[in-house]
């Protein structure tokens, strides 16, 4: 289950953060993505190791804990996402999935002329979108 | 062959280097062993690895064994190949010998024995024991090595060599590692191939039933332990590693399930780091391993090799990867496994690792990034670590001592409980222990913040501990109605009506210990449940750091800080500087729980630095109100205000507006308070302002004005500021510096917007930027640096802290605010009252209250009697302005629209219809002029300039206008006066009879037509009227009009008075006046008009006339000229700068003088003619007299040339000089030929001697 999704921009600061549990325990989602920041700086500065990935927006599983997943993407303006699971065994291409149609309804989001780039997403569009794509995650590929 | 495996096991306890065997045959060994052993072990040697490949090897241990030592003798022959690692990798052999027949028929066979087994390398050391004097004995020991050397050295291969005992023989010892080193290459080479041979049989047969892991792992680890001992380390781990591949690979093959492990005493204590802690046949079985003990087992001797290979950062990843693999793999056999187990086996592996690397490890020995990603990794244990001893903690009661904070909450509430096939039950006796859990439960208040903040905490718990305990307890089967009981006494699920009927139906005294026999039955409590798990885990932990550290509460969270030191250290040091500082936080929490306030303060402050640095408000909400406590008891003013002042400008939403009007009554405590050192208070976060939407200010130079300024307080109640002021700063000039502008003194801010104007004072031209926001509250001063734009106080302000460019005032340069001007250019009448128009024309710019001061210069005055009148200019207005909402605005006025004005104290005030529009002010004006006009001869060009000097009168005009009077405009005014007639006469006749003609002409000054009623000629003496009587022209053509600037003549008719009496003469009148009377009929917007007090008495009949005298100066009329002057023409060539030329006069006399005017003067003179030359001394240099007397017959028609050099000193058309006579009259001189007017004057001819090249 897809328990957190995230954007935070390119000077680390939070866009957009929903998590999906049904406790009131949102803040341990925040520490989660906020320090998972640590490993995509980690590679972004580390270029030598993420080798052949460089040019890929998709970073993959940032952080293997026993409990949870956090995979990161990583978009052309620094804008970075952060997917936070508690599915032990997700495949890779329905997270590139994800990412992919989860980038798209950003860049439609961040295309409002109302929206101040660097700012918070408000938009309910956006965030219903959003919920969408995190419901039909991993249906693909069982159904 | 798993028989086996004690006995290999004991071998690699007491093998550890390559033997070598040596075959003492002459009894040698003694003699030579102490220098053979020191020269072990060999440095710096190559051997093959598996791939073939050259291996540099820095250091070889190596053993010389005899042959008849009892550990290479009496093994089985299976046991040897099994085991061949450790059979001896080359047999030398000592012999010696000094007689070359003895060799032949002794040592040869004996040797050839010795070295038939093809197996075996083997070389030989011939020692020779002969002196070095001894030349014989040298001899024969040669010989017989010679012959040595032939039966068992080939010429593929050297086996001999020769040690000389006496003699120095530095070559021999090189010779003798070459060739132990050549003979370990080849055994290696070939136990290698043997064992690789092995090994692939036994791996083809992997899937098959016959597969027997155990002979498998035999064969591998011989194979790694053999490179281990030849110290190619990095072979032997690659033979683990594969070794651990094939191990996963087959353990858990379909069929073939066998015991985990992990179930003996101690097995918590992991063994990652101690291979030989649990002997192989331990973990046997039946053809395998137990996967609990043997994959440690395999992981610590990979360990093992990773240290020696001095790569203790690969442990610390192998080791962390490993962990968490094994740790899924217990959580598979946890129904097997003792209770919490799992936990246990973690804590202790991490720590082990832990400690190991870093002791190996050494600062500055690898590359940075490894570096960084080595302490990242000890880090990771650290906290892998931390976590599950918290769980441990938790599930024995101490969870109140954990922090709910995000990162625990992370780590925890996602983290399954342990799950054990049965959960433990109470021990008997455990009454007291439950008493007491029971107590530190009630106990337990939720946590309240600082400013009273009360949260929702965190969960530290992925389900309730409660439901979780009891559902896997033996007795009560899941789905039982108990589940529904959430355990703490006042948390009971009552939503369910069987659940509170059962809840009503226990016994209240639930915590007496009389209830303990039947716990079996009912669902135990948490207390017990606590208890139960405290009692499991000692029996489940052996490790006594461990069970100390859980054994109460002040040894759990000392380990606790200890473990999240370690790992908050170590991610500083690695690339994951977050994870460290929010560790940093938590270690905080615990300094703050211990009142060691000052440490909490400074942890807080880095945690709340990093939050609000990258903007994750919400979880700075949650640290910065401990910030706030510890910096309030630590009494840091400074701080404490400033953490209030960042927990009300953090979102709204994150705090309770009852939180945030306690932060904001914080603030105005402590701002109201004596604080010994004010502190200056950044409020750029909570305070904000901006220019209002639309144009900026736009003021003239020097007018103040009032600012308005939007100011965003993001305080939630009202705040009273002492004062309030903001800073302009100019964008156009950097040096202007910057502006304080000081707002009205106190202000109350809503929440919210709110409006403040602030007065300004004049500035310089430019155009200004907001500065700065400063202001007071109480004795706190305060300052704001950030601007909103227009919309409320942005929070993600961190980024938007740029200067607004949008100007919000400008100032103009100084120009030309409004222009007065006279009304009329022509001239109004002198010594009457007149309309003085003067026009005032604002330049875009209101004059609404302005003062006109009017100062009239000598000679003018102001008609009291008369108001002075305003008017609008409507047809002026619209060319010179149209602006279009002006424009027809005037026009419904209409230029018809006059008010009476009043002059008081010199000034007038202007109306306030005249601020926009051009108006027209008109001041009643009287020019004083005492002298009579004088009449001048017609015909002689007169200058005008005397009269029109004399008509002029100035009006000083000074205009204050602008908001408060602060504009000022000062135009001195010229005004011309004049009569309205200038006279000029002439004799137009002479009559025959001595009457003469004489015509006045009046040439009207004025625009405006003047009607003359009557005129009359009062004569000077020597002049008479023609006519006796009236003295008036005929009265039949008045009254005459003329119109402006024109001209009328009048002809009087007046003879010459011969009738002299003196004493008349001298009483009486010197000049004739001519006394006109006439009105005047002209607009005031023209010029001349009718004067005032004559237009009050307009309607009346009787209009009165105005009067004008002209004196006039008759002359007797000149009988005739008597002498006549002329210029004589220039000389052709023209005037040249320079060049002197000769001006010449012809005077003649045209009357003889004799004779006529005795009473002439100049009787002594009457021969004599003075003459003068007038010339412009700019123009011209006289050279000859400019003055003096020349000689003239009297005779008429007498003449003489006078002429004089003169030098023209001015290229151009220039007055020539003329001639005067003075002493003759100018009646008298007629000119005859005229003097030219004006004189062409040449530039001097170029002079080229100058030219000349030198």
């Amino acid at each position: 289950m897809i328990v957190c999704v995230a954007v935070v921009g390119h000077q680390n600061n939070p866009l957009y953060i929903q998590s999906f549990t049904e406790a009131d325990d949102a803040l341990k989602l925040h520490h989660i993505v906020h320090c998972s920041l640590d490993v995509v700086d980690e590679r972004v500065n580390n270029p030598k190791k993420s080798g052949p990935t460089l040019n890929e927006t998709f970073l993959g599983m940032l952080y293997p804990t026993e409990n949870y997943k956090v995979y990161g993407y990583l978009t052309n303006t620094k804008v970075k996402f952060i997917l936070v699971t508690t599915d032990l065994d997700v495949r890779d291409a329905d997270v590139r999935n994800f990412f992919r149609r989860f980038h798209a309804a950003y860049v439609d989001a961040v295309s409002n002329p109302f929206h101040v780039p660097g700012k918070k997403i408000t938009s309910t569009i956006f965030a219903e979108r959003v919920s969408n794509i995190v419901k039909s995650f991993g249906l693909s590929s069982t159904g | 062959m798993a028989n086996f495996l004690a006995q290999f096991q004991s071998i690699k306890a007491s093998f550890d280097r390559i033997i070598l065997a040596v075959e003492d045959v002459s009894d040698l060994w003694p003699l030579v062993k102490q220098d053979f052993e020191e020269r072990l072990p060999f440095k710096s040697v190559f051997l093959n690895n598996k791939t073939r490949n050259a291996v540099l090897v820095d250091e070889l241990p190596v053993e010389y064994i005899l042959t008849t030592d009892s550990r290479i003798r009496s093994r089985f022959p299976q046991e040897q190949s099994l085991f061949w690692f450790r059979e001896p990798y080359a047999t030398v052999v000592l012999v010696t010998c000094e007689d070359l027949d003895e060799f032949k028929t002794i040592l040869k066979p004996r040797l050839k024995l010795i070295v038939q087994n093809d197996e075996r390398e083997w070389f030989i050391i011939f020692v020779s024991k002969a002196p070095a004097h001894n030349d014989q004995a040298t001899k024969m020991a040669k010989k017989v090595y010679a012959k040595l050397e032939v039966d068992f050295s080939s010429k593929k291969r050297e086996r001999c060599c020769k040690l000389d005992i006496h003699g120095p023989d530095a070559s021999f010892w090189e010779d003798l590692e070459s060739k132990v080193m050549e003979c370990i290459r080849n055994t290696l080479d070939r136990r290698i191939h043997f064992y690789e041979e092995e090994i692939r049989k036994l791996s083809e047969q992997r899937f098959m039933p016959v597969w027997n892991f155990c002979n498998f792992f035999i064969l591998k680890e011989s194979l790694a332990f053999m490179f281990e001992i030849a110290h190619l380390y990095e072979d032997s781990l690659r033979e683990y590693d594969e070794l651990e591949l094939c191990y996963l690979e087959t353990v858990n093959m379909a069929g073939k399930q066998r015991d985990f492990g992990g179930i003996d005493d101690g097995d918590d204590q992991a063994a990652l780091l101690k291979p030989g802690k649990e002997s192989l046949t331990q973990m046997l079985q039946d053809d395998s391993f137990r996967e609990f003990e043997f994959r440690q087992y395999l992981f610590a001797c990979q360990a093992k090799l990773l240290f020696k290979l001095n790569r203790p950062f690969e442990v610390a990843s192998r080791g962390y990867s490993f962990i968490i693999s094994f740790s899924k793999a217990l959580s598979m056999h946890e129904r097997l496994l003792p209770f919490c187990m799992r936990e246990a086996w973690v804590i202790i592996a991490c720590l082990e690792l832990i400690n190991a690397t870093s002791s190996h490890f050494e600062d500055g020995l690898v590359a940075p990034d490894i570096e960084q990603e080595f302490y990242r990794v000890q880090g990771d244990l650290y906290s892998l670590c931390r976590t599950k001893f918290m769980r441990l903690a938790y599930l024995i009661g101490y969870g109140s001592a954990i922090p709910r904070s995000p990162v625990n909450s992370a780590a925890l509430s996602m983290l399954s409980w342990p799950k054990p096939a049965v959960w433990p039950s109470l021990p008997p006796d455990a009454s007291s222990d439950i008493l007491e859990k029971e107590k530190v439960i009630l106990q337990e208040t939720p946590e309240v913040k600082h400013f009273g903040i009360q949260r929702k905490p965190l969960p530290l718990e992925p389900t309730v501990l409660l439901r979780e305990a009891n559902r896997r307890r033996a007795s009560l089967s899941a789905g039982n109605v108990f589940e529904l009981f959430d355990g703490r006494p006042n948390a009971i699920d009552s939503s369910s009506p069987l659940a509170k009927g059962h809840a009503l139906s226990m016994p209240r005294t639930n915590s007496s210990p009389g209830n303990f026999e039947n716990t079996i039955d009912r669902p135990m409590r948490l207390a017990e449940i606590h208890v139960a798990a405290d009692h499991a885990l000692r029996s489940t932990i052996s490790d006594a750091d461990l069970r100390k550290s859980l054994s109460s509460l002040e040894y759990f969270e000392q380990k606790y800080l200890e473990l999240s030191k370690g790992a908050a250290d170590n991610y500083h040091r690695s690339w994951w500087k977050r994870h460290g500082v929010v560790l940093d936080g938590e270690i905080a929490a615990v300094y703050h729980k211990l009142g060691n306030f000052d440490l909490a303060a400074k942890l807080y402050e880095k945690v709340c630095a990093l939050y609000a640095g990258e903007g994750w408000e919400n979880l700075l909400a949650e640290v910065l109100p401990n910030l706030a406590e510890c910096q309030k008891i630590l009494d840091d003013q400074a701080g404490y205000l400033a953490s209030c002042v960042r927990l009300l400008s953090l979102d709204k939403g994150l705090f309770l507006t009852k939180e945030r009007q306690a932060f904001q009554s914080e603030v105005v405590r402590l701002a109201h308070s004596e604080m010994k050192h004010p502190v200056p208070l950044d409020v750029s976060s909570l305070i904000t302002f901006s220019s209002n939407p639309g144009p900026p200010l736009e003021l003239c130079d020097g007018d103040p004005g009032t600012l308005s300024v939007a100011v965003w307080s993001g305080f939630p109640d009202d705040i009273a500021l002492e004062s309030l002021s903001l800073t302009l700063t100019a964008t156009n000039s950097a040096d202007e510096g910057v502006k304080a502008l000081k707002s009205t003194d106190a202000t109350t801010l809503k929440p919210g917007r709110n409006a403040i104007m602030i007065a300004l004072p004049p500035q310089r031209p430019g155009s200004y930027v907001l500065g700065v926001l400063t202001g007071q509250i109480g004795n706190l001063r305060f300052r704001s640096h950030s601007f909103s734009k227009g919309g409320p106080a942005d929070t993600d302000d961190f980024m938007s802290y740029e200067k607004p460019t949008r100007p919000i005032l400008k100032v103009f340069n100084p120009r030309p605010l409004v222009d007065l001007a006279a009304a009329v250019s022509s001239a109004l009448l002198i010594n009457e009252c007149q309309w003085l128009g003067v026009i005032i024309k604002p330049i875009n710019y209101p004059l609404k209250g302005a003062e006109l001061h009017v100062d009239t210069g000598p000679g003018l005055s102001i008609e009291q009697g008369h108001g002075i009148e305003i008017e609008k200019n409507g047809s002026l207005n619209v060319s010179e302005f149209g602006q279009g909402e002006g424009s027809e605005d005037h026009e419904t006025h209409g230029p018809s629209e006059t008010k009476q004005l009043t002059l008081q104290d010199g000034k007038i005030e202007l109306p306030d219809w005249a601020s926009e529009v051009i108006s027209t002010l008109w001041i009643p004006v009287r020019a004083l002029s005492e002298s009579l006009a004088r009449g001048t001869q017609a015909g002689v060009a007169v200058p005008q300039r005397p009269s029109l000097v004399e008509g002029l009168r100035t009006i000083a005009l000074k205009l204050e206008f602008g908001v408060s009077l602060n504009q000022k405009f000062e135009k001195t005014l010229a005004v011309h006066f004049t009569e309205p007639f200038h006279v000029s006469t002439r004799v137009a006749d002479k009559c025959n009879d001595g009457t003469l003609l004489l015509q006045v002409i009046l040439h009207s000054q004025v625009n405006a037509s003047v009607v003359i009623y009557d005129t009359w000629l009062d004569l000077q003496d020597g002049f008479a009227h023609a006519t006796k009587g009236d003295a008036r022209p005929i009265s039949a053509s008045f009254p005459l009009t003329i119109s402006p600037k024109c001209r009328a003549a009048i002809l009087f008719s007046i003879s010459l008075d011969n009738t002299l009496n003196k004493d008349q003469v001298e009483a009486s009148h010197p000049d004739s006046i001519l006394n006109v009377c006439y009105g005047i009929s002209g607009s005031r917007a023209l010029g001349a008009h009718t004067p005032m007090d004559v237009e009050a008495l307009g309607s009346d009949d009787a209009v009165r006339q105005l009067e004008f005298r002209s004196t006039l100066v008759l002359q007797r009329p000149v009988l005739d000229p008597c002498l006549a002057v002329g210029f004589l023409p220039l000389s052709s060539t023209g005037l040249r700068v320079g060049q002197l030329v000769t001006m010449k006069w012809r005077v003649e006399r045209l009357k003889d003088l004799g004779e006529n005017s005795a009473s002439e003067s100049n009787e002594n003179l009457k021969d004599e003619v003075l003459y003068e030359v007038h010339a412009n001394s700019e123009n011209w240099m006289i050279a000859g007299r400019k003055r003096g007397y020349v000689t003239l017959s009297t005779k008429q028609g007498s003449r003489i040339v006078i002429s004089v050099l003169c030098l023209p000193l001015v290229p151009g058309y220039v007055h020539p000089p003329k001639l005067g006579l003075p002493d003759v009259e100018a009646a008298n001189i007629s000119c005859n030929p005229p003097g030219p007017h004006l004189v062409c004057v040449l530039p001097p001819t170029i002079s080229s001697s100058y030219c000349i090249p030198a």
